[in-house]
């Protein structure tokens, strides 16, 4: 039978214990204390809405030597965040918010390593927004991230319009054999990401897409990503060439000769557009290094947390109901005291992460070759900046009926 | 003549007239280091003799008028379904035990710090916000006017609700607490802070998550000087 002690002999010093240690020590006290007082206490847990049925060990599917015509490039957009705006009314949900949004920079740069290290593709971007020089695009909204599950809805669309997948993907830690919060304690840089089999199977069913386009179909929609391109830089000598079967999806109706003057200065800027993206991708790459360890340690509290408050739901439910009494309302006092006090000390870690990653955003989000702004909004100035020359190096464009 | 001097005046005060931002909630300020003053604060045990004996005056009143109760239950003890007063006394005293607060208070929230408690946090605007719930109790702060309220309910039902208050001169805290459980009588504590000058903070800290408490030393204005370390 578990001895019942009273939390009032315990406070002030214990308190005092606990914030002079560090984090990961006070998770596990924090069960410890809370299981000190078991006594008279319920009260009704929010409805769970159960996650869809995780993933289990995915392989990546790689190839050694992969066919250069079925390489597609790949744009991943940085990822929607959850609107959850029920959570950022509260006043810890605007740094739960906070976390969120990082995560948005950081998630897709995880698929893109994925992909990269499948050897299928040709080049793989994390880009701010939509970018017609690319084959694919892959977008993706954040709808659970934390230290105990992860879910995302991926859309993916190649130049023509073709939907390729648009599905849900749930993966959960507690699949994972090995302990997070050790791992991360004995090395936060080698540390392997608990859902990495979410992005394996991502890319396994991008690779599954793909392979069932034969050669013509994979050829158009190169084709149709490079007029995309050449018609957003010159609409007027360009749209033509594009149009939109009965089924919607976008076909080159002609193509300009291969020694066209323009397509060859279309060429030229796109080679420069992609060496522009490129170098926002190692942005996105650089704030990935940055972020990792911080994240991976984030994680493994968020893991702990959220174990802790199942496990304080599971003894609420158990307790008793109705005990009065001078010890019992200050047992009942103390357990809400405790809970709030942990429940604020991880706030206090939410906001740490956001203090530590917040050089890297900052980082991210500085001016490049004289442009201003987010990253974001340097990307549509460099893309304005690519038609101005355009049109400046073609000449006016020619009157058309 | 005469009325050049007073238009002079009249100018000088309007110049000194603070400019409100409309789009800012106005509100007191709390802010600031708070030591309990004994004196002028309610004794538990006092306060508990003073309700029991206005409580047997009542139901004597009451039985002289052969009236029945009207109203509140009145439990002096037993162990019914509501709270009696004796504990719920008691329970206003042990969470009533801090002799300092910190306050601090931005334009958009006040965090009133108190040794050994959780901190109490709630915002300045005007919709009453829940600022906690867990299966051990929920919170939720607003305002009265000028005075600052938290609610919490413990799961039992036993609600605990702390009215702050401060004085037009700033220099007197009220905080109201009653306690209450069911339909028995509330019990109501007083207590009155005055405040005094702390020390100014030495060093100025940064959470962060892997370093811990990034802090650094502070001169007299406030600055940062550079000799960070961390404290994890």
């Amino acid at each position: 039978m578990m001895t019942v002690i009273p939390l009032p002999i315990l406070d002030m010093n214990v308190l005092q214990a606990i914030r002079s240690m560090p984090w990961h020590l006070r998770m596990p006290m924090r069960a410890v204390l809370l299981s000190l007082s078991l006594a008279s206490c319920a009260g009704p847990s929010p409805p769970a809405i159960p996650p869809p049925e995780p993933l289990g060990p995915v392989d990546l599917q790689t190839a050694q030597n992969p066919v250069q015509d079925r390489l597609l490039d790949v744009g991943v957009l940085v990822f929607n965040a959850p609107d959850d705006g029920a959570a950022s009314a509260q006043l810890d949900g605007r740094v739960v918010t906070e976390i969120a949004e990082k995560e948005t920079h950081y998630l897709p740069y995880v698929l893109r390593n994925t992909l990269v290290e499948s050897n299928q593709w040709g080049a793989v971007r994390v880009l701010p927004q939509d970018d017609p020089s690319v084959d694919l695009i892959v977008r993706g909204t954040i709808i659970q991230s934390d230290g105990l599950g992860l879910q995302l809805r991926i859309q993916a669309q190649d130049s023509t319009g073709r939907e390729w997948i648009n599905q849900v993907y749930y993966d959960s830690s507690d699949l994972e054999p090995v302990r997070l919060d050790e791992e991360v304690a004995q090395s936060p840089t080698t540390f392997v990401d608990p859902f990495s089999d979410i992005y394996r199977q991502i890319a396994n069913d991008l690779l599954g897409r793909r392979d069932a386009f034969d050669a013509a179909e994979l050829e158009n929609i190169k084709q149709v990503s490079q007029m995309r391109y050449a018609a957003e830089l010159s609409p007027e000598t360009f749209s033509r060439t594009l149009e939109a079967g009965a089924d919607g999806l976008l076909r080159t109706t002609s193509l300009p000769a291969r020694d066209d003057p323009m397509l060859q200065r279309v060429a030229t800027m796109k080679l420069r557009h992609h060496v522009f993206i490129d170098t926002v991708d190692e942005y996105y790459a650089a704030l990935y290094q940055e972020m990792q360890p911080v994240y991976a340690l984030w994680r493994s509290y968020s893991r702990e947390q959220i174990r802790e408050t199942e496990a304080d739901q599971r003894e609420a439910a158990r307790s008793s109901r109705g005990s009065t009494g001078f010890t019992a309302l200050s047992q009942s006092y103390n357990r809400y005291k405790w809970a709030k006090i942990y429940q604020q000390e991880f706030a206090e870690l939410a906001e740490g992460f956001n203090n530590e990653v917040a050089p890297a955003i900052l980082e991210l989000n500085r001016q490049v070759h004289g442009l201003s702004g987010t990253l974001e909004e340097q990307y549509v100035q460099w893309r304005g900046i690519l038609r101005e020359i355009f049109e400046l190096e073609s000449g006016p464009a020619p009157v058309t009926e | 003549m005469i009325l050049l001097p007073l238009l002079g005046q009249a100018a000088t005060a309007a110049d000194n007239i603070e400019i409100l931002d409309l789009d800012r909630t106005l509100r007191p300020d709390f802010s600031g280091a708070w030591e309990k003053d004994f004196n002028r604060s309610d004794r538990w045990d006092q306060e508990l003799t003073r309700q029991i004996e206005q409580m047997q005056r009542l139901l004597q009143s009451q039985s002289r008028g052969g009236g029945a109760a009207v109203g509140s239950a009145i439990n002096l003890g037993g162990q019914g379904g509501g709270g009696n007063i004796v504990d719920l006394a008691r329970l206003a005293e042990f969470i009533s035990r801090q002799t300092t607060m910190q306050i601090r208070q931005t334009d958009s929230q006040v965090i009133i710090e108190r040794e050994g408690e959780a901190a109490l946090v709630c915002g300045t605007q005007l919709d009453a916000m829940e600022t906690f719930t867990s299966p051990f109790g929920s919170e939720i702060c607003g305002w009265d006017r000028r005075q600052l309220l938290f609610r919490i309910t413990l799961p039992e039902g036993t609600g605990i609700l702390h009215r702050f208050s401060v004085s037009d001169d700033k220099q007197w805290l009220n905080v109201a607490t009653q306690i209450s459980r069911g339909s028995s009588t509330p019990f109501n504590l007083i207590q009155i802070f005055y405040r005094y000058d702390a020390p100014p903070e030495s060093y100025s800290c940064r959470q962060t998550l892997s370093r811990g408490n990034v802090c650094s030393r502070t001169d007299s204005t406030g600055d940062d000087d550079s000799d960070p370390f961390a404290n994890p």
